[in-house]
């Protein structure tokens, strides 16, 4: 039966079938494991990691054939080969612990042991966030294999540092918070910063380094334009224009005109002139005031305080903009989208 | 000759009043420092006095109706003639085919009264009047030409011509419907081909009431 079950586990089917010929490969080996069939377990179970890893399958997946693989090759003999996968389990998920229902106490035993020499962290941050760079912080939650020293450094994409964030003991877990800014407190000037955790031995020794790029992008609201500033034709005329002043002073000689000549106009020739200019007199008079107070570029107060009113109105409204576009200003934002964590060489810090 | 120009404006009188016009009456009481002067082949006589007069206009769209009353006592100036009453009275129908212009036509007579005698004076007048504000709309400057049509007078010499006028200024209050007058108006009529020659001028200052 099992070299069937291996027949299609290696065979060159399309990669549906595959897909499932390999799950199959992986119930298989499983079921061999718990049939005491380590050697066949080892088989089919090393063949489906390795295709599971290619594939960048998902975690839970490869650490469900890793622990079987490990528990086989210790039951095989193989301890080095069980502790090399379950490091390799560990340093996949630190947060992973064997069923005790499922795996025997030297299975889980080895593991323990194993978890604990290998110092790792899992970077567990959201895909996308948003923060306002005013008050807001991006947050990652480091989970640790075991007690271990860690430096969290952010870098730029060429690997030189750009913001230390933290360097010391973890336990359990960590969280971190970066608020966005640079070490001067400037918002970020990069659209791209490595996230970088480096886990050390108490000896001093680096054990393991994780890495994942963060892309950055700065978004802050558009200002609002002012609004322009009361065009001429909104105004009123501030001084008075000649045309009032002519007009008072052409009428009342033309008027004073008219009463001193009204004697010859109507053919009576003898008429004393003093009435007549009497009231030419006061029609002049009335001329030379109207004149004054109609006079070209003097001040009109009514008008002035219309425009004043205008103005004042503009002024608030360009006070008012000036207090939103201040508060837009403000409001600038870091979106931040994490990439996949993947553990790099240990040539770093 | 009178019902020729009579009739464009009875006929203009008579159209149908415009929907939206209303009346605006107005008042005025004036005082006339009235000089009269008569020159005749003979000699000349002049009186002179105060006269104290009340007027009033009714207007509906661009018509109006005119009354004017004006009574007052001359006395002479020369010689040794007694002192006289004169009394005025105008009716006067206008037309105002633009803002500031007003054709007007009516009787206008005029009486003196002295001794029991009494001398009776009935023109047929044809008057054009000019107004319009000169200093802002505070202050109206107007100028008033009429000519007699026609006359009628209890004196000897055969009427002649006869015309006069007015002009002056308004002033108007703006937030009140009072209104001040001070103008200058002269009367002339020639009789008898220039031997008897009638003259009636003086200042008029008035007070006003206009509903606007």
């Amino acid at each position: 039966m099992w070299v069937g079950v291996l027949a299609c586990a290696l065979g060159s089917t399309p990669s549906r079938v595959r897909a499932q010929s390999s799950d199959s490969v992986l119930v298989a080996g499983m079921r061999a494991y718990k049939n005491l069939e380590f050697d066949l377990a080892a088989l089919l179970l090393r063949r489906r990691v390795a295709q599971l890893t290619a594939a960048k399958a998902p975690v839970a997946d490869r650490t469900q054939g890793l622990v079987y693989l490990g528990a086989a090759e210790l039951f095989r003999g193989r301890r080095d080969s069980a502790v090399a996968v379950f490091r390799r389990l560990v340093l996949l998920d630190p947060r992973f612990r064997p069923d005790r229902l499922v795996f025997p106490p030297e299975v889980t035993g080895l593991f323990e042991g194993v978890r604990l020499r290998t110092k790792t962290v899992a970077i567990v941050v959201p895909r996308d966030t948003v923060i306002p760079l005013q008050d807001g912080a991006f947050r990652a939650w480091l989970v640790a294999s075991s007690f271990q020293t860690v430096s969290v450094t952010l870098l730029y994409e060429n690997g030189t540092s750009f913001r230390p964030l933290y360097f010391g003991p973890i336990g359990d877990s960590l969280e971190l918070q970066w608020d966005g800014r640079d070490a001067a407190g400037q918002p970020v000037p990069v659209d791209r910063l490595l996230l970088r955790v480096a886990s050390r031995a108490p000896t001093g020794e680096l054990t393991s380094m994780l890495q994942l790029a963060l892309d950055l992008q700065i978004s802050s609201p558009d200002t609002v334009p002012w609004p322009a500033p009361p065009a001429d034709s909104e105004l009123r005329p501030e001084r008075a224009a000649g045309g009032s002043a002519t007009r008072a002073l052409l009428g009342g000689l033309l008027l004073s005109a008219a009463v001193v000549s009204l004697p010859v106009a109507v053919g009576s020739h003898d008429t004393p002139s003093g009435p007549r200019v009497a009231v030419a007199s006061a029609v002049g008079v009335a001329t030379a005031l109207g004149y004054l107070l109609h006079r070209p570029s003097r001040p009109l107060p009514a008008n002035i305080r219309a425009n004043d009113a205008v103005r004042d109105a503009w002024q608030r409204r360009v006070t008012t903009l000036q207090a939103e576009n201040a508060r837009r200003r403000a409001d600038v934002r870091l979106r931040v989208h994490a990439g996949d964590p993947a553990a790099i060489e240990a040539a770093g810090p | 000759m009178r019902a020729g120009w009579l009739l464009p404006l009875a006929v203009a009188v008579g159209a149908s009043r415009l929907p939206g016009q209303t009346f605006h009456t107005a008042g005025a009481a004036s005082v006339v420092t009235a000089r009269v002067r008569t020159e005749q082949l003979g000699g000349a006589a002049q009186f002179s006095g105060a006269a104290f007069g009340a007027g009033g206009t009714l207007s509906l769209g661009r018509f109006q109706l005119g009354l004017s009353y004006l009574q007052g006592r001359l006395d002479p100036d020369t010689g040794s003639a007694h002192a006289r009453d004169l009394i005025e009275g105008a009716v006067l129908v206008g037309f105002r085919p633009v803002e500031w212009l007003t054709l007007s036509v009516g009787p206008h007579a005029r009486a003196y009264a002295a001794s029991g005698q009494t001398q009776r004076w009935l023109f047929w007048e044809l008057r054009v009047r000019a107004a319009k504000p000169f200093i802002g709309s505070t202050v109206q400057g107007y100028a008033e030409l009429w000519r007699a049509v026609a006359a009628d007078a209890n004196v000897p010499e055969p009427f002649d011509h006869a015309q006069g006028g007015e002009a002056g200024m308004i002033v108007r209050l703006a937030r009140a419907p009072f209104e001040g007058r001070l103008g200058y108006r002269i009367d002339h009529a020639v009789l008898g081909g220039g031997t008897r020659l009638e003259t009636v001028d003086g200042v008029v200052i008035g007070v006003g009431l206009a509903w606007r």
